[in-house]
């Protein structure tokens, strides 16, 4: 399988995990390990990728400069890559910086139904000299047809491959294997996949992308990232190479594993029934400290909760609304 | 019609902010629209308005251009290039004009800040050109006013705003960044901080969210409670042109030197539905500045 890649988002995703509080001395760390792994890339910065670090999604505790330097400065043969979304990012404020400081691969990432907007940010990367994916986040809430519609804008505007992101953690593998071969049947385009361990389902997720013909294979060290984590990208490894012949070895990415293990024992995410209830509903499930709390004091079960949340289709950066629908449905 | 005291515009634009703009200024007894100008014959904006002003256009700026002596000025909701181009036409003709695109060729202008800002005043000719800048812009104006004014040492100002993805036109989905930047320097303009950063998120949620912007300042002391004050009574005066517009959230300590407060805007229900209070909370801009700069000087039009 020496066209697969696996996708590092460690030092992004598990920023989340960690509220943002990523250190440039924990990234020199883990990139020096990473660096030796064979691991195709590895995505650094906050949560939300670059330019996000605000008073709306949390304070970054180092500058993307800061850590996307550590990064570069520890990285000869794995990429180095960001995730940044229109809204929070622009061109001038953080591409063009980001682009100085050496960065290879730019995942340009919107909601899943709102690709239109990532078509300057795309087109601009596409005439510069580094890789350029398309992300479509909380891929899930939208049917087949409109990812493929969605899929082929980036793929328009110049984007070399499109990641679906399963950013709740609700598809199952047959959900998985269906969209990716859907596209992978419809157009020419690379396609990767970002998976959420809310079901326990991410590594199995990910083996089923890859079944399909997925080439970008997302997983976290420890599955450090938002909520219940993402797959573990060590056991994306020991599986993939029984049952794809992955070319990785093993004991590097282990290293890299325990590094996190050791670094942040009590950050390391899993499911709990919190997570469970949010991805079975598909929705973000960062949201599930405000749910617990706003819940238990209405006396209104979570459950119920989650599923009216999904049902106005709640998308991340919402706090503000769970409140509302929580005294909607106490007063039904 | 030809009534003097009504004043007398052209609408440039046919789409969602054009046609708002028309069916709002048709029932408003200040204004007599004589003109909507669109690009096709067939643009549904200019059907709905059948047999209901004097012109209606179909052939761009150069079909305005036989009528300039009719209005005083003219509304723009095309984009920021076409209106580089619709400002250059009607440069020699002395009209006024209220750039609803993020153009930033006029100068900003929220019309509640008229008079409170230095650099926000009515400009004393009458071929002006007023930039209404952004929804984020106009939402966040008078909240970053009411806490910067009662501040000291203003470190950060940051203007997140959430609004219903399908009130997000292509424009502005093209041009996001535009949108930040004018968001941006606006901020910077009303709390002197050069620190400034404006978030955008497009909600596809349904049903559709209402406008929010919550705005967020470091400052080194703030009187928390004149600012409360400040906040509640600048509110009170852009309700007057914006109906939609409420504090959800009052000023408070959010966390140590960091105030927060957040508004919702409500669309007024013309043409867009309620849930575009994004694009009302601009149209109701260009309105009320286009009343307030004609009776500043419409006398001189008039000679």
């Amino acid at each position: 399988m020496s066209n697969m890649h696996l996708y590092d988002v460690t030092l992004r995703d598990g920023n989340h995990a960690l509220r943002h509080t990523l250190s440039s001395q924990f990234v020199k760390n883990y990139c020096e390990q990473a660096d030796k792994s064979g691991v195709w890339a590895v995505e650094v910065g906050h949560g939300n990728g670059l330019g996000a670090s605000s008073y709306l999604v949390g304070k970054s505790a180092e500058s993307d400069e800061a850590l996307l330097t550590a990064a570069r400065n520890s990285l000869k043969n794995t990429k180095l890559a960001v995730h940044s979304i229109p809204g929070f990012a622009t061109i001038k404020r953080d591409l063009v910086p980001a682009l100085d400081l050496g960065v290879d691969v730019f995942r340009v990432a919107t909601h899943v139904s709102e690709a239109d907007v990532s078509k300057k940010h795309i087109e601009f990367l596409a005439n510069k000299d580094v890789i350029v994916h398309g992300v479509l986040m909380m891929s899930h809430m939208i049917d087949i047809s409109g990812l493929l519609y969605q899929a082929k804008l980036m793929k328009s505007y110049g984007a070399s491959a499109v990641i679906l992101m399963d950013s709740a953690g609700y598809f199952t593998p047959i959900d998985v294997s269906e969209r990716v071969s859907a596209i992978k049947n419809e157009f020419e385009i690379e396609v990767g996949f970002h998976a959420h361990n809310n079901l326990g389902l991410g590594v199995g997720n990910a083996l089923s992308a890859i079944q399909q013909g997925a080439s970008l294979i997302d997983g976290a060290s420890m599955g450090l990232g938002a909520g219940a984590g993402n797959a573990q990208l060590e056991n994306i490894v020991a599986a993939g190479t029984r049952e794809f012949s992955l070319d990785s070895e093993i004991y590097q990415f282990l290293q890299m594993s325990k590094l996190v293990e050791d670094s942040y024992p009590d950050k390391l995410p899993r499911t709990t029934s919190s997570s469970t209830q949010s991805g079975l509903a598909g929705v973000f499930s960062g949201y599930a400290p405000q749910v617990k709390a706003i819940s238990e004091e209405m006396g209104l079960d979570t459950n119920t909760l989650w599923k009216e949340m999904a049902s106005r289709k709640l998308v991340a950066g919402q706090e503000s609304m769970i409140r509302e629908i929580a005294q909607d449905l106490m007063n039904l | 019609m030809n009534d003097l005291k009504r004043i007398r515009v052209a609408i440039i634009g046919t789409g969602n902010i054009g046609t708002d703009l028309c069916y709002r200024m048709l029932r408003d007894p200040r204004f007599e629209v004589v003109a909507l100008v669109g690009r096709r014959a067939d643009s549904p904006g200019l059907q709905m308005f059948n047999n209901q002003l004097e012109h209606l256009i179909s052939t761009g700026i150069d079909g305005l251009a036989p009528f300039l002596d009719e209005i005083e000025g003219a509304f723009d909701a095309t984009s920021a290039f076409d209106h580089k181009v619709h400002w250059e036409r009607l440069a020699d003709s002395r009209k006024w004009m209220m750039d609803l695109t993020p153009s930033k060729i006029g100068r900003p202008i929220v019309p509640v800040l008229l008079g409170k800002i230095p650099s926000m005043t009515l400009q004393e000719d009458v071929s002006s050109n007023y930039s209404m800048v952004t929804c984020g812009g106009q939402s966040s104006a008078p909240l970053v006013y009411a806490i910067s004014s009662n501040s000291v040492g203003i470190k950060e100002v940051e203007i997140s705003s959430s609004i219903a993805a399908l009130s997000a036109g292509p424009a502005t989905r093209l041009n996001i960044d535009q949108y930040i930047d004018s968001t941006e320097a606006l901020s910077s303009l009303i709390s002197g901080c050069k620190n400034v950063k404006a978030i955008l998120v497009l909600n596809p949620a349904e049903p559709p969210v209402m406008m929010r912007t919550t705005v967020n300042i470091s400052v080194e002391s703030c009187d928390v409670d004149q600012a409360k004050i400040s906040a509640h009574s600048i509110i009170a005066e852009v309700q007057r042109y914006v109906p939609g517009y409420e504090l959800v959230v009052e000023p408070h300590l959010q966390s140590q030197n960091t105030i927060s407060a957040t508004v919702k805007v409500t669309g007024a229900g013309y043409v867009l539905p309620e849930y575009a209070g994004n694009l009302d909370i601009i149209n109701s801009a260009a309105v009320e500045t286009a009343v307030l700069h004609a009776a500043a000087f419409r006398n001189m039009v008039n000679k």
